[in-house]
């Protein structure tokens, strides 16, 4: 499974973005991989990673299959955003 | 060409041959010169964070010239939302260097240039905004620096430029050519304006027809003959030049710059003219890139507000005074203080407006408003962080007294075990964090980046007059009349 990765700008965030996406990545299975996401690559998922509730980042212009996840709290997005990602494989 | 880096970016400057003096001689390697290597530090770091997946999204937009990814300092704003993303942009470089990292008034003269060439041309019959695209084009393909120089020296206040004693106290055409034209005078405060590529000039203000050779506007490279600069000194900024400096200053890596530019009969090409003469959209040209501006308060500024903020918490937890309820009431306040000036810049981008050229502009009275409250509440910051880190901010020895191990007094004890042990407050934390924390705040609310957050703030856009002019031609106070008087039943 091929998830493309994209960041909101990073203007105030409430939490440290990348270690959010280092989380969800360690505990993501090993047959997922994440990329940074680029325009004209088809992506199974697309992960937004937003530095508040805003989550202001553009994605529209990626190519997605099956749907995007939005992470933009810290504290609780990333335990649920790993669970939504298993459920999606299975 | 691909977006540059920041160390790509530096090795560019170098090989430009920018005429660049200082202490009254030139500075051959004003790259490396410790005095205004942080200003280019900052400028790099706007290229480099453009690289970076997690500012990408801030960073850089897609050119509706071209359609190729851009550094967003160099793109012409599509939409509201693009309006929005610049403030933020700003904002994030402002917590990233708690400087004036300079690359705006690029941006601003780009966009104001950009919808005032086409109205021209639509009045005049002229060929600017044809001539402006293509620069822009070059601009965003070759990933470059641009200051947007306005401010000329202005001499008599009193009087117009053309009554001036002295003519050329503010920039103007003195020869027009066929190839081009040939201008004279300075722009002063110019920001970044060593570090640019390319400055891009506008005129200083409206302009009547006896006036019409101080309306001009054009572009050149910032290493022509006759054009060269004065670098502006800074509080404290030979500190900069102490051997081994680095507590001392403050902020050793980032740092703001401002310079006088001038031209001394500098050649301008026909295809580098955007405004010769045309003096009845001078007053459209400095009121659009003003707006521009002024926006642009409403992010760099907070940015470099939230350094502040945690600064001025960090010396509270380090004196031993965080749970104070005074010390958690003004870091409140400074929040609620620097939170306001981001709002305005958010209000004035999201109220924007596409101009007849397409690209957008912000709503002017929200922007003057919100730079208006630039010019008052970074002062009120800094008073606030001054009240929290106490008076040690000033009057600490140096870090040389600190590292000192000249043995001093009765006891056998050196200068720096002194200081150590008179300087040291809450447990656990060391004197040279304190003196860090502390040193930066004193680097900000009066030494070398005071010039970039207090003084720039007030005058920097347009001092706070300037603003309140526009807030009177845009507050539509008949309206408001017509409010009252439908609530309390007057009939006129």
């Amino acid at each position: 499974m091929l998830i493309g990765v994209k960041y909101c700008g990073g203007c105030n965030p409430r939490f440290d973005r990348g270690k959010a996406f280092q989380a969800i990545k360690e505990q993501a299975h090993d047959d997922i991989e994440f990329k940074v996401a680029e325009e004209g690559v088809e992506y199974d998922y697309l992960l937004v990673i937003g530095g508040c509730s805003n989550c202001c980042a553009s994605y529209c212009q990626y190519n997605v299959k099956n749907g995007t996840l939005f992470v933009w709290d810290g504290e609780t997005h990333v335990d649920k955003t790993i669970d939504n990602i298993h459920k999606m494989m299975k | 060409m691909t977006l540059m880096t920041g160390a790509q970016y530096i090795e560019s400057l170098r090989k430009l041959n920018t005429k660049v003096y200082l202490f009254g001689e030139e500075v051959k390697n004003w790259v490396d010169h410790p005095m205004i290597r942080p200003s280019i530090n900052c400028l790099a770091l706007t290229y480099d964070l453009a690289q970076d997946p997690q500012y990408v999204d801030l960073m850089t937009a897609k050119s509706n010239l071209t359609g190729n990814t851009v550094n967003r300092f160099s793109h012409l704003h599509q939409s509201t939302a693009d309006l929005v993303k610049k403030v933020k942009m700003q904002r994030l470089l402002g917590q990233k260097t708690a400087s004036c990292f300079q690359r705006c008034v690029g941006m601003d003269a780009f966009n104001a240039m950009f919808s005032t060439t086409y109205e021209m041309d639509k009045k005049h019959g002229t060929q600017y905004h044809d001539r402006f695209k293509k620069y822009v084009t070059y601009i965003q393909d070759n990933d470059l620096v641009v200051d947007g120089a306005m401010t000329d020296p202005k001499g008599d206040r009193g009087v117009s430029p053309s009554q001036q004693r002295d003519p050329d106290l503010f920039l103007r055409i003195v020869e027009k050519r066929a190839d081009g034209i040939v201008v004279r005078g300075a722009k002063c405060h110019q920001t970044g304006s060593i570090n640019s590529h390319e400055h891009l000039i506008m005129p200083t203000q409206a302009m009547t027809e006896a006036d019409k050779s101080y309306a001009v506007s054009f572009a050149i490279q910032s290493d022509v003959p006759g054009l060269f600069m004065v670098y502006g000194r800074q509080s404290c900024d030979t500190r900069k030049l102490e051997k081994d400096a680095d507590v001392d200053l403050g902020n050793k890596q980032f740092g703001g710059q401002e310079a006088l530019v001038v031209f001394d009969d500098v050649f301008i090409p026909n295809d580098r003219v955007f405004m010769c003469e045309e003096y009845d959209f001078s007053g459209m040209l400095v009121e659009r890139f003003a707006g521009y501006h002024r926006q642009s308060y409403g992010g760099c500024k907070v940015g470099v507000g939230d350094v502040i903020i945690g600064a001025a918490a960090l010396a509270a937890d380090y004196n031993g005074a965080q749970k104070a309820s005074h010390i958690k009431d003004k870091l409140i306040e400074m929040t609620h203080l620097n939170e306001t000036l981001y709002c305005c810049g958010i209000a004035c981008s999201a109220e924007g407006y596409a101009t007849e050229a397409g690209n957008y502009q912000i709503d002017l009275l929200l922007a003057n408003v919100c730079k208006q409250n630039v010019t008052r509440f970074p002062y009120e910051i800094v008073r606030l962080a001054e009240d929290i880190a106490g008076g040690l901010m000033v009057t600490m020895p140096s870090e040389q007294d600190f590292k000192s191990d000249l043995k001093v007094g009765q006891s056998g004890k050196s200068i720096g075990e002194w200081c150590n042990k008179f300087f040291a407050a809450a447990p656990g934390v060391t004197t040279e964090n304190r003196m860090r924390v502390l040193r930066f705040l004193e680097n900000i609310c009066l030494g070398s980046s005071a010039v970039g957050y207090r003084t720039e703030s007030m005058h920097g856009a347009g001092s706070p007059q300037a603003q309140r002019i526009m807030i009177a031609r845009q507050g539509n106070i008949a309206q408001k009349k017509e409010l009252a008087k439908v609530l309390a039943g007057i009939k006129e």
